[in-house]
């Protein structure tokens, strides 16, 4: 082979290449919503209801006008003259619900006015300035008791507080009317079971707590008729859509920038009053408006996640095999259903399937207003909660027949060769390969050695429990058939003058590193240096479409987008570099990228370099017939399904006899996301996922007192993991890739957040059986641990 | 939550009966009062200024005397707002005589909102426990005074 000029460029796909995100996160060189600062630009302060439930009786706008300063003042009656009740992203019933409350509170936090001010200070002295006064109603926090007859309601023809009753999804439902018709086999098979677990158990409400808070800049521009808002949101094509819609507006006339976004984990999926009343207000007074949350705010008003309660019974055989489920679920859904708010707890129930046959499943959901926050997305959104009963529920089959946990769960595996396989609920599982991933995760964590390690301490008195899980969820949100706002995503990759390439995802990221993992794969497909590559996204004005990050897409959709259009224009290079080779007699089909070139496969010297073949494409002389100027090419994926993903979590905990403390010793997680981009990354993703995980599990709720008065508003009270809480992750992978994108990536964003949670209270029941103990809800309080400790029984 | 505790004073409960109820006597033992009114039989209003913490603020309330019981017993309900949030307290007073004096057992049920409620809530407790303590040790004085 002749030798050419130039380096050889590695392959970067499954390199542990740095994030190129984290220098100017770090140093402070990254811009947020709260840097961007335009002339003219007034504040956003916003009066919030201190009490749960109530009707307004009044509300005194005149000593906060009257303060220097402040440009507006303005109560929710008068603000839905400009702005209608929110739109949500589910086909369920819905109460109205305004940006500002305009006759009713029915949570702590709800805005009842708005004031514009010159600075943020002013702004919030006079919404402090606001008097409100309220005809106060019975609060109702508590789901069961919602359901009740004569308890208190939220909403007009919402009777007993019930927003969604479904009886679906299981054995004997009608899938045409999704009722039940005759599903006496579930009976059945609890009556011929061996042993039935019975357990209620709650998966109790979060605060996501993204870093940054939320925030939304909103300039409307008289003169165009164009709206441009900067919001700190996952999704910023949904914004544009929505407040396009709301405002009145074509999508022709908003722009929406999500710059830098500190931090999402699903509450920042929705679109919120804040974002539609800065739109209206900012049209109102002709100048750009700014909100920026803060922390109370935060815990107050951005969405809360999970608070299931699940009321669950599993039948097994005496030797493990599981013949049947029945699952009962309440969804306390807080005081509104927001844009998915309905649709997180349907997760639930379709996940419970986990990774094993289920001969026949009964599913029940109902979803119950109450006067707290409302719910949504939060990490994993639906499945940690189902996996959290199925696997909570899995364990006790194990402990009550005495068998190894790990055990039951491979006796009842679906089997590699039942891929593609189709569940109760409904889905179909795209690929899986279960028990080679039990497996590793078993030699990893040497399953057999920490038992022994656990009977040691136990017999020096200690108080050590292990714990196992094995998950399986869904990503690669969409198809569209199942995601109202469309199921695909898009992506530009532009080759310009000079050989260098801008590529646009409307995976809009913020954590995800796609400027990292989308660069290799751009790297690699065009044979170009990684630097020679930029990844743009979060802006409407230059990323054509998009749908948005969640559900763990951003590869599995966004990625496969990006292929495609990196595909496409590869295709016109190589027909330019044809064309600059007539001489040659090439044929654009026998050409590759390699090292920078584009080249006839086996011989280099037969080639044109990346860069001579880019300068071409914009000045073509002569233009090869039948072809146009540039490369600027764009594609949209859908996903013919959703992907898979699985795994193993086992862990190990000690609690301590005098204090109830519980630390955990060890955490060992073996995840199957399908193929790598980076394995660096997808770590990453799995560290942040497990201390959230494990931050449910032993940490963190959300209390509200009997008054619907939230006790849990700082971070002096909702504890939080911190890094000195969890041991050194030990981390392996399988590898079983999806056949429903070309590049076999499932998504791993939510894995470590729906393993974890049941792994460590699985361990942590193990530790505390010898005293008894059959169940214990989250988190693991010291309190509640040595309660149990000393007097046994279940939380 | 509930507040709940036991004091004892020197003098006999008749006479402590009488300084516990006397709106001079309150307005000059109450931590931080600045305004103390009868406003209709047995119902007063009040303004105090509290400087601890997160619960810092003015708060402006309406204290009425209900169920009294002398030398014995009385109910007091509470309510009081200010920027912080608000309070309202449900509290019963007994005053039993234990030999050398009186002792007075009190029981509140507190309930707060606002930033009381959610960022008070762990002070709420101690806040309310040191404000009663500097309320003691006036009235306590005040018994002295009389008995001496």
């Amino acid at each position: 082979m002749t030798s050419v000029d130039g380096p050889v460029l590695p392959k970067l796909i499954g390199e542990r290449v740095k994030r190129r995100e984290d220098p100017r996160l770090i140093q402070g060189q990254a811009t947020y919503v709260d840097d961007i600062k335009l002339p003219g630009m007034l504040h956003l302060a916003f009066k919030r209801s201190d009490i749960a439930h109530g009707v307004i009786k009044s509300i005194d706008t005149s000593a906060a006008a009257a303060i220097e300063g402040v440009e507006l003042v303005i109560t929710g009656a008068e603000l839905a003259e400009h702005l209608g009740p929110m739109p949500i992203g589910t086909p369920f019933p819905a109460p109205d619900h305004f940006s500002v409350a305009t006759d009713k509170v029915r949570y702590v936090g709800e805005p009842v006015a708005v004031v514009v001010a010159e600075d943020r200070y002013i702004a919030r002295d006079a919404a402090d300035a606001i008097e409100v006064e309220y005809d106060e109603l019975p609060a109702v926090v508590d789901p069961e008791a919602a359901m009740e007859a004569g308890s208190a309601t939220l909403h007009e023809g919402f009777e007993r507080n019930i927003a969604v009753e479904s009886y679906w999804g299981g054995t004997g439902v009608n899938p045409e009317t999704a009722q039940p018709e005759d599903d006496s086999a579930v009976d059945a098979a609890f009556a011929e079971a061996d042993v039935v677990v019975s357990q209620r158990m709650m998966n109790q409400r979060l605060a996501p707590n993204a870093m940054e808070p939320r925030g939304v800049v909103a300039h409307y521009e008289p003169g165009r008729e164009y709206l441009t808002v900067w919001s700190a949101t996952q999704n910023p094509h949904i914004l544009r859509t929505l407040v396009a819609a709301m405002m009145g507006l074509g999508e022709h006339q908003v722009r929406a920038v999500a710059p830098e976004v500190g931090g999402g984990f699903g509450c920042k999926i929705n679109i919120y009053g804040e974002e539609y009343t800065a739109a209206a207000l900012s049209r109102l007074v002709k100048a750009p408006v700014k909100w920026i949350e803060d922390r109370t705010e935060a815990f107050l008003t951005t969405t809360h996640g999970r608070d299931l309660l699940g009321y669950i019974d599993l039948a097994a055989k005496s030797d493990g095999t599981i013949t049947g489920l029945k699952a009962r679920i309440i969804a306390d859904i807080g005081a509104y259903e927001v844009l998915l708010t309905a649709m997180i707890p349907t997760l639930t129930g379709l996940m419970m399937n986990g990774v094993y046959r289920l001969p026949v499943v009964r599913h029940e959901l109902t979803e119950v207003f109450t006067n707290k926050t409302p719910t949504d997305a939060y990490r994993g959104a639906g499945r940690p909660e189902g996996l959290y009963f199925l696997e909570r529920a899995v364990d006790m089959v194990a402990r009550e027949l005495d068998m190894d946990p790990a055990e039951v769960r491979r006796k009842n595996f679906v089997p590699a060769d039942e891929f593609p396989f189709a569940t109760q609920g409904g889905l179909v599982y795209d690929s899986g390969n279960y028990e080679p991933c039990l497996d590793k995760a078993l030699e990893v964590a040497d399953w057999q050695g920490m038992l022994a390690e656990r009977d040691a301490a136990r017999a020096e008195g200690r108080i050590v429990g292990v714990g196992l899980s094995f998950y399986v969820e869904v990503c690669g949100l969409g198809p569209s058939a199942v995601v109202p706002t469309g199921g695909w995503e898009h992506s530009g990759v532009t080759v310009e003058r000079g050989g260098k390439v801008t590529a646009t995802t409307g995976a809009s990221p913020h954590g995800q590193g796609n400027e990292t993992t989308f660069a290799q794969m751009l790297a690699d497909h065009f044979s170009i240096p990684f630097e020679d590559i930029t990844i743009l996204h979060g802006d409407t004005g230059v990323v054509k479409q998009g749908i948005g990050t969640f559900g763990s897409r951003s590869q599995a959709v966004g990625g496969a987008a990006l292929i495609s259009a990196a595909g496409k224009a590869g295709d016109k290079m190589k027909q330019f570099a044809a064309a600059m080779m007539t001489d040659q007699e090439v044929s654009p089909e026998d050409l590759v990228f390699e090292d920078g070139r584009i080249q006839v496969e086996g011989a280099p010297e037969v080639s044109k370099t990346f860069a001579e073949v880019a300068d071409f494409a914009y000045v073509p002389v002569p233009l090869p017939a039948g072809m146009e100027p540039g490369v600027s090419e764009e594609s949209f994926f859908e996903p013919e399904n959703n992907t898979y993903p699985f795994g193993c979590h086992i862990s190990m905990v000690e609690v301590d006899r005098e204090t109830g403390e519980t630390k955990l010793l060890k955490l060992i997680a073996v995840d199957d996301c399908g193929n790598v981009i980076n394995p660096l990354i997808v770590e990453g993703q799995v560290h942040g996922g497990l201390a959230q995980g494990i931050g449910q599990a032993m940490f963190e709720e959300v209390v509200y007192d009997e008054d619907g008065q939230p006790v849990t508003a700082s971070f002096m009270d909702y504890v939080m993991p911190r890094a000195a809480d969890l041991p050194v992750f030990e981390l392996d992978r399988t590898v079983t890739p999806t056949p429903i994108n070309p590049l076999g990536a499932k998504g791993v964003g939510e894995a470590g957040t729906i393993g974890s949670t049941p792994c460590v209270i699985n361990a942590a029941v193990d530790a505390l059986a010898p005293f008894g103990v059959t169940h214990i809800e989250m988190p693991l309080r010291p309190e509640r641990m040595w309660r149990l400790i000393n007097e046994g029984g279940q939380s | 939550m509930e507040i709940k505790g036991e004091q004892e004073f020197n003098g006999p409960r008749e006479l402590l009966y009488e300084l516990l109820l006397d709106p001079d006597v309150l307005s000059g033992a109450l931590p931080g009062v600045e305004r103390f009114e009868e406003v209709a039989p047995e119902t007063y209003e009040s303004t105090m200024r509290v400087g601890i913490a997160s619960v810092r603020g003015t708060y402006t309330g309406r204290v009425e005397v209900l169920e009294q019981n002398p030398p014995e017993s009385y109910r007091l309900k509470v309510e009081g707002s200010g920027k912080p949030g608000g309070v309202r307290a449900d509290a019963v007073v007994e005053l039993s005589e234990n030999g050398s004096g009186t002792t007075m057992h009190y029981r509140a049920d507190v309930k707060a909102r606002g930033t009381i409620a959610r960022l008070g809530g762990r002070l709420l407790g101690g806040v309310a426990r040191l404000l009663i303590g500097q309320f003691f040790k006036s009235i306590e004085q005040q018994v002295d005074d009389r008995a001496a």
